[in-house]
């Protein structure tokens, strides 16, 4: 028996390891190891009034905050019967796109990019390759910008609401963005060629299933109440109330990461399942897909990196589709709908960055929390990882560690965990 | 975009870890800037602020620094080993690793001024002794980034 242990996978969110024990050359067990302190976050807000919630669920995490505070307005709102304006619908659209594209810039061009041109970290690329760095930086600062202007921070926003928003953006804020997400778009053109530059990453196949939020008028992330899941051509759909009969989730002894099955089998959410289950969201994305040469349905978990590109290039045309609606028609310095508390539960499913994320709250009649439930797309994402981990050994010729070491943490960073948003609390009986 | 930029990095709600912005707010708005100063008070993620970097002919970064000095103390570096190539952090980059990659990126020198802490904990407030050194820290800032003070400069490898 033989083990190799990755205390520490680097250029991941959080902090996680993986260990894979091998009896000669099979392979007898392989775990993604979770070990980040379990932040018990929806057992604080119990007791806590609706208005707090938003703002201490964000703070599950600094890359995620974004996702985390409108999945919890959506699901409040919801629980209380709230209309939100369209007005409102659009900025939370645009928020949700400044995270996706500060998180995957961030991914693509800090974390992932190193592995494919053979560097040990960004600091190493940028000493050889400044101008791959400096792009993904300059679209990073973009979802920066984007999340700032809209959410009053760039990381845990104060300004979304129950019903609205505190400050509606002003008009000169509208155009300063414009000017930035317009050099956006030409900077994503580069972000394609760079990544239709990598080499191929291919060592691991395996059939899994995809799920992803069916997109409402449009709107991949915010919008929308059902889920869609598919695999080898069967889909299913799941009402955002019925979440639980998707996840199903259950605790593992070696992670504080629950783990998420539907029928017995794991399954994979982020931006490859996005575009798997609801297919390129405009011809120019199609035609990027093809230049990539990413095609669809895949089997190769290193291909989220590619759907990850595709999607940055959404994101910023989106958004900048979004700030000119909204400085061809006008920002109505309109107040949020108003909220009126009532005894209740309410769901909300969205797509954060990596994926799927579930908010679910019940209330008292004051509006003070009586239970809360958060599943996340990296928690949900466990299982899937874990699978392909155990594929990326088995179908590994070369069974020298550092070899092995290297494709197992290239598959998990492709997954791009979120680990510090995966741990919250772990009941086990 | 001008030639300079201060970068004033830290937390303000931990105590003297948010000296960094502090300084820098009160350098934007010092009469003695120059025209040439782009001045920028951040959080704790250079990251954010790496993209300004490229173009620069001098850059600042004002940080704490829990270095054992009495609190209060100014250092001024600048970074010339080696980047880490460890890659064992996360998202935000340590940030030393941060300096270190807004090295590479910035073709130009980058300095790092220090001052010493004497608490970095929940607070909004300043320690009084790092308080009392906001007027040296502003014009040591002051004093870097219009290129008076290279000779006081120490080459010391910090990262």
């Amino acid at each position: 028996m033989s083990i190799i242990v990755i205390e520490h996978l680097a250029r991941v969110e959080g902090h996680g390891g993986i260990t894979v024990e091998l009896d000669g050359d099979a392979v007898s067990d392989v775990r993604f190891d979770i070990f980040e302190g379990a932040r018990l976050l929806e057992a604080l807000v119990r007791g806590k009034d609706y208005r707090d919630v938003a703002p201490i669920v964000s703070r599950i995490c600094a890359i995620c905050s974004v996702a985390h505070c409108l999945t919890s307005l959506k699901a409040t709102e919801a629980a209380f019967g709230v209309r939100v304006s369209r007005q409102t619908e659009l900025l939370r659209e645009l928020m949700y796109r400044g995270e996706s594209i500060e998180s995957h810039a961030l991914h693509l061009f800090l974390l992932a990019a190193p592995d494919y041109l053979g560097y040990p970290s960004a600091t190493a690329l940028a000493a050889d390759r400044a101008p791959i760095v400096i792009l993904g930086l300059r679209l990073k600062k973009l979802g920066n910008l984007i999340q700032e202007t809209i959410g009053g921070r760039a990381i845990h926003p104060v300004n979304a609401i129950p019903g609205g928003f505190g400050r509606v953006p002003s008009m000169d804020q509208l155009i300063d963005l414009r000017a930035a997400a317009q050099q956006g778009v030409g900077d994503c053109e580069s972000a394609l060629e760079f990544i239709a530059s990598l080499p191929e990453a291919d060592f691991c196949h395996d059939q899994t299933a995809f799920a992803a939020l069916i997109p409402g008028e449009g709107d991949r992330y915010y919008r929308g109440d059902q889920v869609a899941i598919s695999a080898d051509g069967d889909r299913a759909i799941v009402r955002a109330e019925d979440y639980r009969t998707l996840t199903n989730e259950e605790a593992v002894a070696h992670s504080h990461a629950k783990h998420s099955l539907f029928r017995g089998k794991p399954f994979m959410v982020g931006a490859l399942a996005r575009l798997s289950v609801n297919g390129a969201p405009s011809a120019a994305i199609e035609a990027a897909r093809e230049h990539i040469r990413l095609r669809l349905p895949s089997d190769n978990p290193m291909d989220n990196n590619k759907a990850q590109a595709l999607e940055l290039m959404d994101d910023v045309r989106c958004a900048l589709g979004v700030v000119e609606q909204l400085l061809e028609t006008g920002v109505d310095d309109e107040r949020p709908a108003p909220v009126r508390p009532r005894a209740g539960s309410g769901t909300a499913i969205t797509e954060a960055p990596r994926g799927m994320l579930v908010h679910s709250y019940s209330f008292d009649d004051i509006g003070r929390v009586v239970t809360a439930d958060v599943i996340t797309p990296t928690a949900i994402n466990a299982a899937s990882l874990e699978a392909r981990l155990r594929r990326t050994v088995e179908q590994c010729a070369d069974r020298r560690e550092p070899e092995m070491a290297r494709r197992l943490q290239m598959v998990a960073r492709a997954y791009d965990p979120c680990i510090s948003c995966s741990v919250h609390l772990v009941g086990r009986r | 975009m001008k030639p300079v930029l201060v970068i004033g990095l830290g937390n303000p709600l931990m105590g003297d870890d948010g000296v960094g912005p502090r300084a820098a707010t009160l350098l934007a708005t010092d009469p003695r800037l120059p025209d040439t100063v782009d001045v920028i008070a951040g959080g704790s993620d250079l990251l954010r602020f790496a993209s300004d970097v490229p173009g620069r002919e001098r850059v600042v970064v004002i940080d704490a620094a829990d270095d054992g000095n009495p609190p209060g103390t100014i250092r001024v570096r600048q970074p010339t080993s080696p980047p880490s190539t460890s890659g064992q952090h996360a998202h935000h980059l340590s940030a030393i690793e941060a300096i270190a990659l807004l090295r590479l990126i910035a073709d130009a020198p980058v300095f790092l001024l220090t001052v010493s802490v004497e608490t970095a904990s929940p607070g909004w407030a300043l320690s009084p002794a790092v308080e009392s050194r906001l007027a040296d820290i502003v014009s040591r800032a002051l004093a870097v980034a219009s290129d008076t003070q290279s000779a006081s400069i120490s080459d010391t490898p910090v990262l």
